[in-house]
């Protein structure tokens, strides 16, 4: 009962996901759109959530969720004007938007279907925690410490160019 | 100085108040306040209210000689004054109608310094909400009276100086009364 | 004693047992966990408000709420009903949606971190293996509702304290990850339940790194939730109350409520983290929780009633010239403690650490204002 419950709601998931996508796309207020693709990404960690990827899920509500769509927000905030933040879309740029999307659907849908997915050979085929940090330590330690090292110059380099002129 | 020790130099101030108010009495850093309608502070007998009128053995018998000089005074003009007359009409020593507007008076105590007849006073009493703005506030003859005994109990070295002169007022009253027919006899 | 609570739900989750198929018991099981943290949430927010109204009261030399029932017990009872039966005003100009969402997704997030925080052992309501993560994700989409009520409710002193809300939170969120990566180095796990039975010879904040990820966490957490003295998001005296500014009755009550809940988690997930959790003598577990939590607590009331509110510039220099670096600098001390023996192990992270703190105060000293030179024409 329990488990027929989980797996409806991977669909329920799947079809709020959906929605909340469209509406991103849809709504006309920038704010709004803004805030449907936050339920997108939330709606995907659940989908993640569910299929036991905990440590999956709880970084895309970190990175997404709490970090790149504050940001997103933020531009808007500061950029759009308060009471009046429609965008005007033209209806070229309409069809452009659907025609492109189109295209990326159907490429999408090529790839899943030509794709052969290898099941998972029964018990528990998911890495805990630890064996993706110790992954991270050991066989993708390179890209890692790449990364590190990239963040950081980041993290510097905003402070620099954050810091004030001397006069 | 250490990165921080201001802060930790400020937070040792508000923890000692802390464990001050627990611990200490109020004169030595505790807590100072008097809980109001349980605990009250000590009036001072100069603290002055409202005006009140005196009577020295029963209320019919008030000292207010209804001169009038108290309304006159008053500078808010709260206080309203109705002389008493007998059967005939002739005007008494007393008022009939003495009323006060509470609700206009400002508490200046002129009434008290111009009465003559060390009539009216300043109580202490202050607690005269009412549930209505213009009856309850408009206080009349039979609210404002209270004993002289009651002004004694209040402001006891005031009434104690008053007393005196009145009685000294009243025995010289008495002597010119007394010595007034002795000469008579003589002549 | 020790396994009151525990007790209780084996004995309602047996009962269910009696009267339901096995999939109901397992769902039983999991609402009674879920009830008694929504029952919680309320509660303790009921009662910090009127610890914090006594706490602070003390501290300035007042008595503090003693009106409603004994000592001032009733006094959120009766603030609760205030809040109820106060009219709902709605901002004509408001977006509805929004405005009618944020305060109620504001309490989603400060009542699921709950379901993570130790209470005692073996009371963890979802011993989460990413139970840390848990923690910090969801704290993190606070600032997502926070932007809904600032933008929804239409009003500029909401969408500045939105604003300052969103900056500050980005800000010290880095800072507050960054300070929990020791602890989970040396737990090697995320999960609350594993980093508290870690601790059972020794605090993590018994050691030197541990102590000064303990304080950064902390002072991050505070900031996290928008308590004194990082409550420029909520200043009244500039921008009337921040994002709330429009919202009343129950509403308001709500983003009360969810902060307050947020100062409650951050402390317990300090004692988590860096306290021992619950571990304690003679006392139960739980009871050993609940005593270093309002600890805690009083500290973070401490702070309200003695500092004052930090300037933008300051906090914002506080997160990334002070805490930050000293946060990173905490990574290597910690490994280092790991590799060394034990004489050494304690004594280079702290080499290490009062170094790279008296290095960074040296750079800090910049704080102070200049000193303004002027100049007279002759």
């Amino acid at each position: 009962m329990l488990e027929l419950i989980a797996v409806k709601g991977i669909y329920i998931l799947m079809v709020f996901a959906a929605a909340a996508a469209f509406a991103s796309s849809l709504l006309p207020n920038l704010f709004h759109g803004a805030l449907a693709l936050a339920a997108v990404l939330l709606a995907v960690a659940g989908l993640y959530l569910s299929l036991g990827a905990e440590f999956l899920a709880m970084v895309q509500i970190l990175v997404y969720v709490g970090a790149v769509m504050t940001l997103v927000i933020y531009a808007v905030m500061l950029t759009g004007r308060l009471e009046e933040t429609v965008t005007p879309s033209g209806r070229i740029q309409r069809a452009a938007a659907g025609v492109s999307c189109a295209i990326f659907f159907v490429l999408v849908c090529g790839v899943l279907l030509s794709t052969n997915w290898p099941a998972a050979p029964g018990g528990n085929p998911l890495p805990s925690v630890k064996d993706l940090g110790i992954d991270l330590m050991k066989r993708h330690v390179f890209p890692f410490e790449v990364l590190g090292i990239l963040l950081f110059a980041v993290l510097i380099g905003a402070l620099a160019a954050a810091r004030r002129e001397k006069s | 100085m250490i990165f921080g020790a201001g802060i930790l130099k400020g937070m040792l101030v508000t923890l000692r108040s802390f464990v001050n108010s627990y611990f200490k009495k109020p004169d030595q850093g505790g807590l100072f306040t008097v809980e109001y309608p349980e605990k009250r502070l000590v009036a001072k007998e100069r603290f002055r209210n409202f005006p009140f009128l005196v009577y020295d053995e029963k209320p019919e018998d008030p000292r207010c000689v209804a001169c009038d000089i108290c309304a006159k005074e008053c500078p808010p003009k709260c206080i309203t004054i109705v002389r008493d007359a007998d059967a005939e009409g002739r005007p008494l020593k007393k008022p009939a109608l003495f009323d006060i507007d509470l609700s206009v008076c400002m508490n200046c105590g002129i009434c008290e310094e111009a009465c003559p007849f060390d009539a009216i006073f300043m109580d202490h009493e202050f607690e005269i909400a009412g549930t209505e703005r213009h009856q309850s506030l408009l206080y009349h003859k039979e609210d404002l009276l209270k004993s002289n005994g009651y002004f004694r109990q209040i402001r006891p070295s005031d009434a104690a100086l008053i007393d005196a002169r009145r009685k000294e007022a009243e025995d010289k009253k008495k002597a010119a009364l007394k010595p007034a027919a002795p000469p008579e006899k003589k002549e | 004693m020790e396994t009151l609570f525990i007790q209780i739900k084996t004995l309602l989750v047996n009962a269910a047992a009696l009267v339901l198929p096995p999939w109901g018991v397992t769902l039983s099981s999991m609402i009674i966990s879920a009830l008694a943290i929504l029952g919680l949430g309320p509660l303790i927010m009921m009662y910090l408000t009127l610890m914090e109204r006594k706490v602070l009261a003390r501290m300035q030399n007042r008595i503090g709420p003693n009106r409603a029932g004994p000592w001032g017990l009733l006094q959120p009872l009766a603030d609760g009903i205030k809040m109820l039966t106060k009219e709902d005003i709605r901002p004509s100009a408001a977006d509805p949606l929004l405005y009618f969402l944020a305060p109620i997704l504001i309490a989603v997030p400060a009542l699921m971190v709950f379901a993570v925080i130790p209470f005692g052992k073996g009371m963890t309501a979802a011993d989460l293996n990413v139970g840390v993560l848990y923690f910090v994700a969801l704290s993190s989409t606070t600032t997502l509702v926070i932007f809904m009520a600032s933008w929804g409710s239409r009003n500029k002193y909401s969408v500045l304290g939105g604003m300052r809300s969103v900056s500050q939170m980005i800000s010290y969120e880095v800072t507050l990850v960054i300070s929990v990566v020791p602890i989970l180095m040396a737990a090697g796990s995320l999960s609350t339940q594993t980093i508290v039975e870690s601790q059972s010879g020794r605090w993590y904040a018994a050691t030197p790194w541990g102590l000064l990820s303990c304080m950064i966490f902390f002072i991050c957490g505070l900031a996290e939730c928008n308590r004194s003295p990082f409550d420029l998001p909520e200043a009244e005296s500039e921008i009337v109350a921040g994002y709330h500014t429009e919202y009343s009755g129950m509403r308001f009550a709500l983003f009360y409520m969810a902060e307050f809940m947020n100062v409650f988690s951050i402390c317990a997930l300090t004692v988590t983290l860096f306290l021992g959790g619950w571990q304690g003598p003679l006392l139960p577990s739980w009871l050993w929780f609940l005593i270093k939590t309002y600890l805690l607590i009083f500290i973070v009331f401490w702070f309200r009633g003695t500092l004052p509110r930090l300037r933008a510039d300051h906090l914002m220099g506080l997160a990334w010239k002070f805490l930050l670096p000293l946060a990173v600098m905490n990574i290597p001390a910690a490994a280092m403690s790991h590799f060394l023996s034990e004489p050494f192990s304690t004594a280079v992270p702290l080499a290490i650490l009062m170094v790279s703190v008296a290095v960074l105060s040296f750079f800090n000293k910049g704080y102070a204002a200049e000193k303004r030179v002027y100049h007279f024409t002759d």
